[in-house]
């Protein structure tokens, strides 16, 4: 019999699981029509950071072939966390998968108590409109002493431990070339 | 026959309710809708949703003030399940125990909701419960399919205090003694481990058992 590396395999390891089930010596029928396939057996694996808290516990995301995400777990090789969640952490997945995310942003005009969905664009020109206006308004160049100190105390910023490194540098950058000086972090409100 | 076994020392645990969590992402399984009933305890008991729930247990003390006792609760596992027993006798084999020693309700059980009263009450912990959506016995599967695989249980790879450990008989049995002495020295020779023999998931506690959960038996 002439068989290919890959039709032995195949061959050898369905020979070894049939063994493997008779040698438990009890009948498994009612079992395995319970037991299911691992459902993350051939997803793809990828490492991320829980972005709830400071701590940064690593995550292992499980993903389907078309690129759903499957499951969350603890990453055991991640140096802080070992594998090991709290509950926020373990909830990671819906954060993701959930119907009860918000997915454009709302805007609710002053006195009004509705909130409507809008275009991302607009949102954003929305904002960039308003810390000019404000930024523009606010800004001093020198303060009561007559040193030169170029802030906008009307404009604060509120970071999250949701944010990595690189975001904040980004963010800092940013700020600071407005003029901020009230850049708080949610953590300590 | 030895077997798949957990062991809780509760008296590590933070009730950071991980495990809880862990246990309802692995089963993808929804929020219970709860009230506020004057406990941190969330939801008040194990339901079609939950598989696995940390029990908030306050009691006024002579040392302290109170004391706090945190109680993961999910199926123990035993060795000769009273569940499986009630079940036989209307339809055999739709509750099975595996190859490591897990204890499971097969979709069969769909057919047992008339004996779900009487299989619920004959655990000695009431730890079945009724899944209205999929109209089935449901409870803790020991992650059948994660350790068939080679994998941890979700709530025991969860934990981050080494409260709830998860592995071979001989192994956790080892850790169970160790962790006793050790809980034994710290509180003041306070300290036994649950039904050794009978059930495959241990609980290490330092007080009365009915301190620990409502109906203790």
């Amino acid at each position: 019999m002439a068989l290919t590396r890959r039709e032995f395999l195949k061959w050898s390891g369905s020979a070894g699981a049939a063994a493997a089930a008779l040698c438990l010596g009890f009948d498994l029928k009612p079992v395995q029509s319970y037991a299911s396939e691992l459902k993350i057996l051939k997803a793809k694996e990828s490492t991320t950071i829980c972005p709830y808290c400071a701590v940064g516990c690593g995550l292992i995301a499980h993903q389907k072939k078309s690129g759903k995400l499957l499951n969350t777990e603890g990453d055991p090789d991640h140096p802080i966390n070992e594998g090991s969640l709290c509950a926020k952490g373990a909830a990671l997945f819906q954060m993701t998968v959930n119907k009860a995310r918000i997915r454009t942003p709302l805007y609710r005009a002053p006195e009004s108590d509705e909130w409507e969905e809008i275009e991302w664009e607009d949102a954003l020109e929305m904002i960039a409109e308003r810390v000019k206006k404000t930024r523009d308004a606010t800004f001093t160049q020198k303060n009561d002493k007559g040193q030169v100190v170029n802030r906008t105390t009307g404009i604060a910023h509120v970071g999250s431990a949701a944010l990595d490194n690189e975001e904040c540098w980004v963010l800092q950058g940013i700020m600071r070339a407005l003029g901020l000086v009230f850049i708080e972090h949610q953590a300590r409100i | 026959m030895a077997g798949k076994y957990f062991f809780v020392d509760t008296t590590r645990c933070t009730a950071c309710r991980g495990c809880q969590i862990a246990c309802k992402n692995w089963n993808k399984q929804r929020a219970s809708k709860t009230t506020q009933y004057g406990s941190y305890q969330n939801p008040s008991d194990l339901d079609g949703n939950t598989f696995r729930l940390v029990r908030f247990m306050e009691h006024p003390s002579k040392q302290n003030s109170m004391v706090w006792y945190f109680f993961t609760e999910a199926c123990r596992h035993c060795l000769k399940p009273a569940c499986q027993k009630k079940a036989d006798q209307i339809k055999k084999g739709a509750i099975v125990v595996n190859d490591f020693g897990a204890v499971l309700f097969t979709k069969e059980t769909k057919e047992l909701e008339k004996a779900f009263k009487a299989i619920k009450q004959a655990c000695p912990w009431s730890i079945p419960t009724w899944n209205k959506k999929d109209r089935q016995i449901v409870k803790c599967h020991m992650c059948h399919d994660r350790v068939a695989a080679g994998l941890p249980t979700s709530c025991s790879k969860a934990c981050p205090t080494g409260a709830l450990n998860f592995g071979e008989e001989a192994a956790i049995k080892k850790l169970a003694n160790e962790r006793l002495a050790a809980a034994k020295k710290k509180f003041g020779g306070k300290g036994e481990i649950l039904d050794l023999d009978d059930v495959r998931v241990l609980y290490l506690i330092i007080d009365e058992q009915s301190k620990y959960r409502p109906v203790a038996i």
